[in-house]
């Protein structure tokens, strides 16, 4: 896979997120990090190689404010040949703690971001020919967990959008995909489970990822896959990256 | 905010009847105590009190005075 000469906006600077963009870049992708902790994205930036990676600070949070910040980024940058949207809440609450609120956060930084840079990022204009698009679902769109019904529905709802827009977006020559992984070892993973270090619900969830945990390396080298033509007929589609565990 | 008045709210998130919760009951005494309400009291601290708890400071909790002290 070669990416030398392609511009790739990647949001979320987290584990896959970095993972991913150290990838990208060694394979010669000029990336663009979105986030919203500045110091978070100047870390990765510093382990990238090649030039002319930046970053710019963004609330997924503020909707809104994403139209603008991408109209500014096109207008530094150029059009863009990629897009990745690794950023996320995973949001553990009960249904009794899921207010309105809480759920509308979640679904605003893990769903309706995502959509509002596809649609800013597939204008005119705005991306080059070939542009591929990939966002990082999860298994439990599938599966569901107990107490992430705002994570799994917003991960759901990426994977219904992404079907829709691979067809709407095809004429454009725009593919778009998802990559749901399984259990991966990531800060954002462990803060969400290690209330129940030792449970059962978490022996059998281990036990179902009979190939073991994902690292975000396994997670990143799907997504560079789908960004290649090397999956130049693949669309509209979810793979999974889960160590086993839809299967089990 | 009053003892009471917390109690009452762990009461609530671990949907006991008002009035089950004494500062020196353990913990492990009560059975609605599992890692869904270790989860509600997760979430409680960080919208009620803004207060993060951790899971490593959940297990040192015994008995509801702790609780009561960490909402300070």
């Amino acid at each position: 896979m070669d990416f030398t000469g392609k511009t790739i906006v990647l949001a979320g600077a987290g584990g896959i997120g970095a993972a991913t963009a150290e990838l990208l870049a060694s394979l010669g992708a000029r990336m663009i990090l979105l986030d919203v902790v500045e110091e978070k994205m100047k870390e990765v930036l510093s382990t990238l190689e090649g030039e002319g990676h930046t970053c710019y600070v963004c609330d997924f949070s503020v909707v809104e404010s994403i139209e603008p910040l991408l109209a500014q980024i096109i207008k530094e940058q150029g059009p863009v040949d990629g897009y990745v949207h690794t950023t996320g809440i995973g949001a553990v609450r009960p249904l009794k703690m899921s207010k309105y609120d809480f759920m509308l956060r979640v679904m605003n930084i893990n769903f309706f971001s995502f959509v509002e840079v596809v649609r800013c990022l597939t204008k005119k204009g705005s991306f080059n020919a070939g542009m591929n698009i990939v966002g990082i679902s999860a298994v439990g769109a599938f599966i569901g967990n107990s107490t992430k019904t705002a994570y799994c529905a917003s991960k759901s709802a990426m994977n219904s959008a992404v079907r829709c827009l691979a067809k709407e977006l095809a004429p454009k020559g725009i593919r778009l995909n998802t990559v749901a992984p399984g259990a991966t070892d990531t800060p954002m993973a462990k803060e969400a489970t290690d209330y129940r270090d030792g449970t059962d619900e978490q022996k059998i969830n281990a036990m179902r990822q009979y190939l073991g945990t994902c690292q975000p390396e396994d997670i990143a080298d799907a997504v560079a896959f789908l960004l290649s033509d090397l999956s130049r007929m693949v669309t509209g589609t979810c793979m999974p990256v889960d160590g086993g565990k839809l299967t089990s | 905010m009053t003892n009471e008045e917390k109690i009452a709210m762990l009461e609530d998130v671990l949907e006991l009847d008002g009035g089950t919760l004494k500062p020196e009951t353990e913990l492990s005494s009560i059975e609605e105590y599992d890692s869904m309400a270790k989860l509600s009291l997760i979430v409680m601290m960080d919208d009620e009190f803004g207060k993060k708890l951790t899971g490593e400071q959940i297990f040192k909790f015994k008995t509801v005075k702790d609780i009561l002290d960490f909402m300070e």
